[in-house]
């Protein structure tokens, strides 16, 4: 198919966003999406024509253990139907949490430099993640930190990203845990993958598609969409 | 455009501007998965899903074109329509029963709900012009994601033929709401 025809193109915008550009058809539509700006356009104007449509379909109060989903995942305490409540305690809560975070003896510490990085691409060489972590003998809970840098991942329902210590020489992939589709976020890693990849036993980082719940083999059995080396940056 | 302040307070990380703009906004897309998924379980989780995505990716919202209500809609509808390329998705589904006919020629209901929504008047107006097949066919598939062999399906209809009031309806829809013809 040509996708340079301008009529086409408006075609399958359209059909695109009124739904019936399907299946295959639509994950290809969806890819060239991303490197086409001007086809971005397009789509946007066409759900500028057709979503004022979507105020017909009607409102209809989710439960309320939506948004505790919801608020879990952003990794939240707000109670949306008690928000009065916090927002009276909000102006005193930071000088609250530094007396007892002093009191506890950790005090809020600032982020630890990062020693490690893998910058991750996908199988056109587009960065796409970055997977850093502190030097692992100075933390008390190791753990990695990862910024996604796609513009919009999206995890498929049923499916877990997994990430994967690549161990020098021929050894096999070790699990570090799933991560979520956040934007940035810290996942905690065990203390023997840490204490490998601490020793500089890892030469890469990928990330791989696998059913909920992670790979049931422990080894990577979905398709790996990241991969990335290594360096040593302190 | 309190949710344009409320989206950027968001893109800064401001929790409590994203429940308000939940308090907003969630009927509203809840309905719009709900119509295509037609499973509370499944809409519920799409919702979710959609939030924290939201959520995620608020600054990126400065940089679209389209109306912020336009722009959660259409992360509902996708992951919606993503929802249904799933295998298990095909078959079930049928919590919700679809009034098919309630699109049909000019039943006054929905349509008169579209008119009295303000911004949909315009479109409103456009898509009473389209013959009954293309305006039928066009709502089936925005409203219950319904795909073209679908569309065939429950109009009884030749596949060519369902495509065919799917595409001519959106030519006819553009031209009625472009502002030269205006």
């Amino acid at each position: 198919m040509r996708y340079s025809d301008p009529q086409l193109r408006d075609r399958l915008a359209a059909e695109y966003v009124v739904g019936t550009l399907r299946g295959r058809a639509r994950a290809r539509f969806e890819s060239l999406l991303r490197y086409d700006a001007p086809l971005r356009r397009i789509v946007a104007e066409w759900e500028g024509r057709l979503t004022p449509l979507a105020a017909a379909a009607g409102e209809v109060t989710p439960r309320s253990r939506v948004w505790q989903g919801v608020a879990r995942r952003i990794g939240g305490r707000t109670s949306h139907t008690r928000l009065a409540f916090w927002r009276g305690l909000a102006v005193t809560s930071t000088a609250f949490t530094l007396v007892l975070a002093t009191f506890l003896g950790m005090a809020p510490r600032p982020e630890l430099p990062m020693a490690s990085v893998a910058v991750m691409a996908d199988d056109k060489g587009q960065p796409s993640m970055v997977v850093s972590w502190p030097s692992m003998k100075d933390v008390r809970e190791p753990h990695v930190r990862i910024k996604v840098l796609q513009e919009h991942p999206t995890m498929a329902a049923g499916t877990a990203w997994e990430l994967w210590m690549l161990p020098r020489g021929q050894a096999a992939p070790v699990s570090m845990g799933l991560i979520t589709t956040d934007v940035n976020q810290v996942m905690k890693i065990k203390s023997d993958v840490a204490r490998r990849m601490g020793a500089g036993e890892a030469w890469g980082v990928a990330m791989s598609v696998e059913p909920a719940g992670g790979s049931p083999t422990g080894a990577p059995t979905g398709p790996v969409i990241f991969k990335g080396q290594c360096v040593r940056v302190l | 455009m309190r949710l344009t302040e409320l989206l950027s307070q968001c893109a800064l990380k401001n929790q409590r501007a994203f429940a308000d703009l939940y308090g907003l906004t969630s009927a509203k897309l809840y309905g719009v998965a709900l119509r295509i998924l037609r499973r509370q379980d499944w809409a519920e989780d799409v919702l979710q899903e959609c939030y924290v995505n939201i959520w995620n990716h608020a600054q990126n919202y400065a940089v679209q074109k389209s109306a912020p209500l336009t722009w959660m809609t259409s992360i509902v509808r996708n992951r919606c329509l993503d929802w249904l390329r799933r295998p298990q998705a095909e078959a079930t589904g049928a919590d919700y029963d679809i009034a098919v006919e309630a699109w049909q020629d000019d039943s006054p209901g929905p349509m008169e709900q579209l008119m009295a929504a303000g911004d949909a008047q315009a479109l409103a107006r456009c898509l009473q012009q389209l013959e009954g097949k293309q305006r039928q066919s066009i709502m089936l598939a925005f409203f219950h994601g319904m795909s073209h062999s679908e569309l065939a399906g429950h109009m009884k209809q030749p596949l060519g033929t369902v495509k065919t009031w799917v595409r001519r309806g959106l030519e006819r829809l553009k031209g009625c709401l472009s502002p030269e013809k205006a």
